[in-house]
């Protein structure tokens, strides 16, 4: 443990990432509240949409990232693997909330009420229960090879979820305003300069989630670290008892 | 072919061991039904509401029953250390799950075959016999879909602490569209032949759902319940 100063300190490209990171949401911010014009529909109400727009992205990036990285665990079997998935999914959890938090606030003036059973809104609503049951059995388990199997297996099945709820919630019945760009990304009608202002936004939300990530996974190696010396120091204990 | 046996001889056991015990049957029948008396004093005497909600109220019976049935099934099979020995075979983990998947889709169909004239009769809706092979269709592989999410997640939840409260909080959110597609068919084969091919729509999300499933947690159930 003499070494901790060193091994614990934050990269310095870390550091710096986290500071251009700022920068781009704050340009994004800028651009979002000043430079856009407003909808001709919505008025300065559009401008929700380009916090809304990208954390929704995210949040459905963040379970593919996880599902990938449990499934690169179910692989190798590294733990670091682990940890990636459980970062990720963390902040597929946050960025989740803040979508349902976004779509209600977003959907009060526009459609009058907080809840419309909105077929994507309902989708990450359901993505949220999904999320929370897999932190909820992590915390339950504790053998941290069974935890990081079984968590790997249950974020498999949230990211094959995802399909069939979205039909499922399509069908249900959707109130959305006609929507402007696919998920597919074909069919854009906004204008330029709104698009150039919305990927701005995304890319400085892409950046936070990045930079969360990155943090929080090197806070879960330095504890896998302190957890492996943990155990050996166990393991010896065991051993010299059994000897005994 | 070994294993398709295994998976026959699990489900014969999980089958013969409730015929022999009626703990599952217990737990579930009457449970289902009280859900359904239950519902109607909360919908209230409006008959039209009544006959409407039938299809949505008897799903919901048995999605809950899914629940207890194969939580059940994993806690017999757990004590005096059952489990571990099911494991011991030298056969694949799929075909365990298949063989425990299979007992509880046998019986969550039957229980919805009782189930849906009770229902029927209680919310004062009826069946036309026109669609009685699509009422069966869409209760075979709506069961189906129930069971197979039912049973990979009571194998995960088997030896966690409170698995009662965890396992519908982790499985709902998973057969929503089960839930949907059901209720959706049930309702247009309520209506008729006129109504069939809608239902059909309907069942083919069911089987999408049925197929998918069946593929993937055949394949990742290994992961579950090995140490």
């Amino acid at each position: 443990m003499s070494d901790t100063s060193g091994r614990t300190r934050r990269p310095r490209w870390l550091t710096v990432f986290g500071l251009v990171t700022l920068a781009v949401v704050g340009v994004g911010l800028y651009a979002a509240l000043i430079v856009s014009p407003p909808d001709v529909n919505q008025g300065d109400l559009i401008r929700v949409m380009y916090a809304h727009v990208p954390v929704a992205w995210i949040g459905f990036a963040a379970v593919a990232a996880s599902a990938f990285w449990g499934m690169l665990y179910l692989w190798r079997g590294r733990a670091p693997d682990d940890v990636r998935a459980q970062a990720t999914a963390e902040a597929a959890l946050l960025f989740s909330v803040l979508t349902v938090i976004g779509g209600m606030t977003y959907s009060k003036p526009t459609l009058n009420t907080y809840w419309t059973w909105d077929a994507k809104l309902t989708l990450t609503a359901l993505m949220v229960a999904l999320v929370v049951g897999y932190f909820i059995v992590r915390a339950l388990i504790e053998d941290p090879q069974r935890r990081a199997r079984v968590s790997a297996v249950i974020m498999l099945v949230v990211l094959v979820s995802l399909p069939f709820n979205y039909l499922a919630a399509e069908w249900f019945r959707t109130l959305h305003p006609a929507k402007s760009i696919n998920l597919d990304g074909s069919g854009v009608t906004m204008a330029p300069v709104m698009v150039r202002v919305l990927l701005i936004n995304v890319l400085g939300g892409a950046m936070v989630f990045f930079y969360f990530i990155s943090e929080r996974i090197r806070i879960g190696r330095l504890a896998l670290a302190d957890d492996k010396t943990f155990d050996s120091v166990r393991g010896v204990a065991r051993e010299v008892v059994s000897v005994r | 072919m070994n294993d398709l046996i295994a998976a026959l001889t699990v489900a014969r056991k999980d089958f013969r061991q409730e015929l022999r015990s009626r703990a599952t049957t217990v737990a579930t029948l009457f449970f289902s039904a009280i859900t359904l008396v239950m519902m109607a004093f909360g919908l209230g005497r409006d008959p039209e509401l009544m006959r409407s909600a039938a299809p949505g109220v008897l799903w919901v019976a048995l999605a809950f029953a899914g629940v207890i049935a194969a939580a059940q099934s994993f806690q017999a099979d757990l004590e005096e250390g059952a489990f571990e020995q099911l494991l011991l075979l030298p056969v694949s983990r799929a075909a365990v799950y298949l063989g425990k998947l299979a007992a509880s889709w046998l019986y969550l169909f039957v229980l919805g075959a009782l189930m849906l004239p009770i229902a029927l009769g209680l919310y004062g809706a009826d069946a036309p016999a026109s669609t009685w092979w699509l009422l069966g269709l869409v209760l075979l592989l709506g069961t189906l879909g129930l069971a197979l999410i039912a049973t990979f997640y009571a194998g995960l939840t088997a030896n966690l602490q409170a698995r009662e409260a965890l396992l519908p909080v982790l499985m709902f959110p998973v057969i929503v569209p089960i839930m949907l597609g059901a209720v959706r068919a049930t309702e247009a084969a309520l209506m008729g032949s006129a109504d069939a091919p809608l239902a059909l729509s309907w069942v083919q999300l069911l089987g999408g759902f049925d197929l998918v499933y069946l593929v993937v947690c055949a394949s990742i159930f290994h992961f579950v319940v090995d140490d």
